[in-house]
């Protein structure tokens, strides 16, 4: 499909705005479905062609990062799971991770695994709900029910491991709140035996789908300059052919261990982001499976008491650990005065906890790098140009989380 | 601290390596974080430093952000710091570019660098009420519209905030809650037992109206 370019306005009075009946302007949320949580567009239009799409965001902004300065480096880990809650497992990861370079914590590599296998199955679990939301946009209604159904499995496998099936809370500062269940290694090899064989079929079904292709190649480009410029990372840059991904720049939580390909695109069209994301849940089963192989049995706390709970067994017959235990949960731990950046990948992109520490038990700040707010400035020179069918599915293909954007 | 020494702390790629000589040259001051390369540049040099950074192969522009150390122990300096987070396309090199100002003062603009600075400099303008000198549209971003002040500075009030609606209606908490507990009637005019409501608290101060209803 060619784009037309912008006819640009003859005179003062076409522009939006004035009498002139040449331009619409159109408000679009903030509540419809079709914007994926509660975003709001002001969208100029000529026609079907869209002029100017001016985002308007903050409906969902809860200040996640002004509370967290009033709260203990334990508790903050209620609160960041909460912003994305459909990749809530990364920015649990994103938090400790931080929080564990200031206090030098030694996390035990059990623990590690662990972590990666949730953030990376939860990694699947957010682009099932992008590729059912996003296709349901198309008016495919069908894959939305496919996709919610894989899902479900994921979310038993959550439930089972951290007794909820959002805003999950199950990593801790130094390890994880507990082991997980004797059923998780089962629950996981089945899921991820079965996963491929389906996302076959779904490949299939959607992926090569001629009238999929027809609506999505070609529509809403972001070119590569476009990506660098306005800062789009993750999946979406990846499909411009900006090669970025945390996993392999800054390997954390042993992510250096594993075989696994990062898959870019060059074309940067609507299909280019689904593609990779459809080929990145097949990268993350792999990883899901080498992690569950190199698995072993040992701790999933760090043993330091400076930051873990003293274990149940020893406040029976320990007074200092009583008293290690009240501290830890009155007041917390004092990390050392000073400021850590960990770039880690979400499933929307680079995502890092700036955290500053005073000495205090508190965070004296934290700036979440969220990757939502920055990729959807993209939207708008993507669209322009477009039809206004196609931004619809445009918003879909960035798969913003307004919790994300909102902070 | 010499280039030297700093070359052993920090393990540098070559485009940060790159980019640091060129802010050095701008008069900036490297600092040491947590395998993090912070350099503090002059206020007037910022654009000219970010610019420097891009040509060296910090190609993109991640975060911008303000700290406010107001009550930050042993703070030396100005009050806040706009920190820029530079990184490049592959991610394994990152440089975080620095600039003190005081309550007041404004930074020029990093959108002609990047495009991309827009809402991120919209977002710290919003959070700490740093402006940007040049920025094309620079409004709130997050917090609504009728909202005074700037949540991320360390004096804004927590909780107990009056709070004054576009419609007029004023509510202080204190008074509310008073109201609620029926020791006083306060602003919702309610003392306890059966409810009388609110004639009108259209334009009425908060202390006004208080214990008459």
């Amino acid at each position: 499909m060619s784009v037309k370019p912008v006819n640009p306005p003859r005179d003062e009075s076409e522009l939006p705005g004035s009498f002139s009946t040449r331009y619409m302007r159109i408000n679009v949320g903030p509540q419809h479905p079709s914007t994926h949580g509660v975003l709001r567009l002001v969208v100029d239009l000529d026609g079907e062609q869209i002029v100017s799409v001016k985002p308007q965001v903050g409906y969902l902004h809860t200040g996640f990062e002004k509370t967290m300065e009033n709260r203990t480096y334990q508790q903050c880990v209620t609160y960041s799971n909460r912003m994305d809650y459909l990749h809530a497992f990364a920015h649990d990861l994103a938090y400790v991770l931080a929080v564990e370079k200031l206090m030098d914590a030694r996390v035990p590599v059990r623990a590690q695994r662990i972590r990666v296998i949730l953030t990376e199955l939860n990694r699947i679990a957010s682009h099932l709900v992008f590729f059912g939301t996003g296709m349901l946009d198309m008016g495919a209604l069908t894959p939305y029910f496919y996709c919610m159904r894989e899902r479900e499995g994921l979310m038993d496998i959550f439930e089972a491991v951290s007794g909820v099936r959002m805003n999950y809370g199950y990593f801790r500062v130094g390890g994880l709140y507990q082991d997980v269940p004797d059923t998780f290694e089962q629950m996981v090899r089945t899921w991820i035996d079965a996963f491929p064989k389906h996302a076959d079929e779904y490949y299939n079904l959607f992926m090569a789908n001629s009238i999929l292709k027809a609506r999505t190649q070609g529509v809403a480009v972001v070119t590569r300059d476009m990506a660098i410029d306005y800062a789009l990372t993750g999946p979406s840059a990846r499909a411009s052919g900006v090669p970025l991904d945390y996993r392999k720049a800054a390997p954390y939580s042993t992510y250096d261990e594993y075989v696994f390909d990062v898959p870019t695109r060059e074309e940067g069209d609507i299909y280019a982001r689904m593609a990779v994301r459809f080929e990145e849940m097949l990268e993350s089963c792999k990883i899901v499976r080498q992690a569950l192989d190199m698995l072993e049995p040992g701790p999933v706390k760090d043993p330091d008491r400076r930051i873990s709970l003293p274990p149940r067994r020893e406040l029976e017959n320990s007074m200092e650990a009583v008293i290690f235990h009240f501290k830890l949960v009155t007041e917390g731990f004092h990390p050392p005065k000073g400021e850590v950046y960990v770039p880690t990948e979400s499933a929307r992109g680079e995502l890092g906890y700036y955290v500053i520490s005073d000495g205090g038990s508190m965070p004296y700040r934290v700036k979440v790098k969220a990757p939502s707010l920055a990729n959807l400035q993209s939207l708008e020179p993507s669209s322009i140009g477009g039809l206004f069918a196609d931004m619809v599915i445009n918003i879909a293909s960035f798969d913003p989380v307004l919790g994300d954007v909102d902070k | 601290m010499s280039d030297a020494l700093l070359e052993d702390l920090v393990p540098l790629g070559a485009n940060r390596a790159a980019a640091l000589a060129a802010l050095v040259e701008l008069g900036g001051v490297a600092g040491e974080g947590k395998e993090m390369l912070n350099v503090t540049v002059p206020k007037a040099k910022v654009v000219e430093a970010l610019r420097a950074c891009r040509a060296a192969g910090l190609e993109m522009l991640t975060d911008i952000f303000g700290i406010d150390y107001l009550t930050y122990p042993g703070h030396r300096g100005k009050r806040f710091a706009v920190v820029y987070n530079v990184h490049d396309v592959r991610g394994t090199d990152r440089l975080f570019v620095r600039v003190e100002v005081d309550d007041g003062e404004s930074v020029p603009t990093a959108t002609e660098v990047w495009r991309g600075a827009d809402f991120l400099e919209r977002e710290t303008f919003d959070m700490l009420g740093i402006e940007f000198e040049g920025h094309p549209n620079l409004r709130k971003l997050l917090t609504p519209e009728d909202l005074d002040g700037h949540p991320h500075r360390k004096d804004f009030p927590l909780g107990e905030t009056p709070t004054l609606f576009n419609d007029g209606r004023f509510l202080d908490p204190a008074a509310f809650r008073a109201g609620l507990t029926g020791r006083n009637p306060g602003l919702t005019g309610w003392s306890g037992g059966a409810r009388r409501g609110v004639t009108s608290t259209e334009g009425t101060l908060p202390d006004e109206g208080r214990g008459k209803a």
